[in-house]
């Protein structure tokens, strides 16, 4: 239902799996979070770019993909499939 | 009062204790020799305690409760909460009576900083302070700053937060040899389509500023441009703060290195201890 939901459930999953170390993994809990069908699916499948897309935090998002064993940059292409084409802004150091 | 006896900056990538032989051998040496000098240069001015500030990654706030600024007020705090760093977890020594004199100087000064209980110091700390102290014993009293999440104070801001820590670690009469640290930067993406990117011209112009103790090109970026650099390199507003804190003082940009296997800039730029009568008002 809103963004901070769907980073709550997030957040709360990544600590769950913190707190959990070596011991079982947790699945991701949606109970108790008022998450649409859509978002639901999102974060249980779990589908990056939707969570991207939906404009989650990128701390939040890099988290999730490190507890999913995406190592450096690997998670970069479902990243890209998701935004599409976006135009870079001049910058002052930018020489080239 | 105390001094400001050693400062530096440095970046904290948490591949660089995680997974340091994954870095090209040469960069990775580079590196960490320069983290090195700076350890030769603490044991060298016998420095009592650190103020050390880096961005903060969800560690110990989220956004039902985001501070700008929060420091960390206990005598000790746990770190690094990341089983995966390869650095000990470990009660890490602060001083509490240094934490809360600069809380109280900053409020005096106009600055709003969070009280902090129970504060954890993550990788963004224990990375730089692993290699500055491997024995985790040097007191350090931890600053966290609001770096990735908008609206986001900007570099000018932070540089008047720099110089009013600055006063305020000098205003302390309980120790008389204090180190400032900053980590976090330098360029880098995490978490958008950008992640593994480098920005090589964007941290060469800031070290070159730094370098030359002139930061008033990044002090007109605005935020919107600066996270043109990547969403991770507004870790550079602790770099700011301390060069402000420093007094403008030319910095001594000991190494860089775009280590791509570690998605980040790796930089660190170290600071003449105070001369007399550096305090700024």
């Amino acid at each position: 239902m809103t963004l901070y939901m769907v980073q709550r459930c997030l957040f709360d999953h990544l600590r769950r799996l913190e707190a959990a170390g070596d011991g079982p993994r947790p699945d991701i809990v949606t109970e108790g979070y008022t998450l649409t069908d859509e978002e639901k699916r999102a974060v249980t499948e779990p589908d990056i770019g939707a969570i991207y897309a939906m404009g989650a935090h990128p701390v939040i998002i890099n988290g999730f993909c490190r507890a999913l064993g995406y190592k450096r940059a690997d998670y970069r292409p479902l990243l890209e499939q998701a935004s599409g084409d976006t135009a870079r802004r001049r910058t002052p150091w930018q020489k080239s | 009062m105390a001094e400001i006896v050693m400062a530096y900056s440095a970046s904290h990538a948490p591949m660089m204790t995680a997974d340091p032989g994954s870095a090209p051998r040469e960069k990775a040496d580079n590196f960490f020799s320069a983290l090195e000098k700076v350890r030769d240069k603490a044991k060298e001015t016998g420095v009592q305690a650190i103020v050390m500030m880096t961005g903060e990654h969800f560690t110990n706030f989220f956004l039902d409760g985001l501070p700008q600024v929060a420091i960390g007020l206990d005598e000790e705090h746990l770190g690094p909460p990341e089983v995966w760093l390869q650095v000990p977890k470990k009660m890490v020594p602060s001083d509490a009576g240094l934490a809360a004199h600069i809380t109280a100087s900053l409020i005096e000064q106009g600055q709003q900083p969070a009280l902090s209980h129970g504060m954890k110091v993550d990788h963004g700390f224990m990375t730089v302070y692993y290699w500055l102290d491997p024995t985790m014993e040097l007191p350090m009293v931890p600053v966290v700053l609001n770096c990735t999440t908008p609206p986001l104070m900007t570099t000018k801001q932070f540089w008047d937060f720099g110089v009013a820590i600055g006063n305020a670690i000098r205003s302390y009469d309980g120790l008389e040899r204090v180190g400032l640290v900053a980590g976090g930067g330098l360029s880098h993406f995490v978490g958008e389509p950008r992640v593994g990117d480098i920005d090589e011209e964007f941290d060469r112009w800031f070290l070159d500023q730094l370098g030359r103790g002139d930061l008033s090109e990044i002090l007109s970026v605005p935020n919107d441009v600066l996270a043109e650099a990547g969403n991770g390199t507004g870790e550079v507003r602790a770099w700011v703060a301390l060069a402000a804190a420093m007094g403008s003082a030319p910095g001594h940009v000991l190494a860089y290195e775009a280590v791509y296997e570690w998605i980040n800039g790796m930089g660190v730029v170290l600071y003449d201890g105070d001369q007399p009568a550096a305090s700024q008002t």
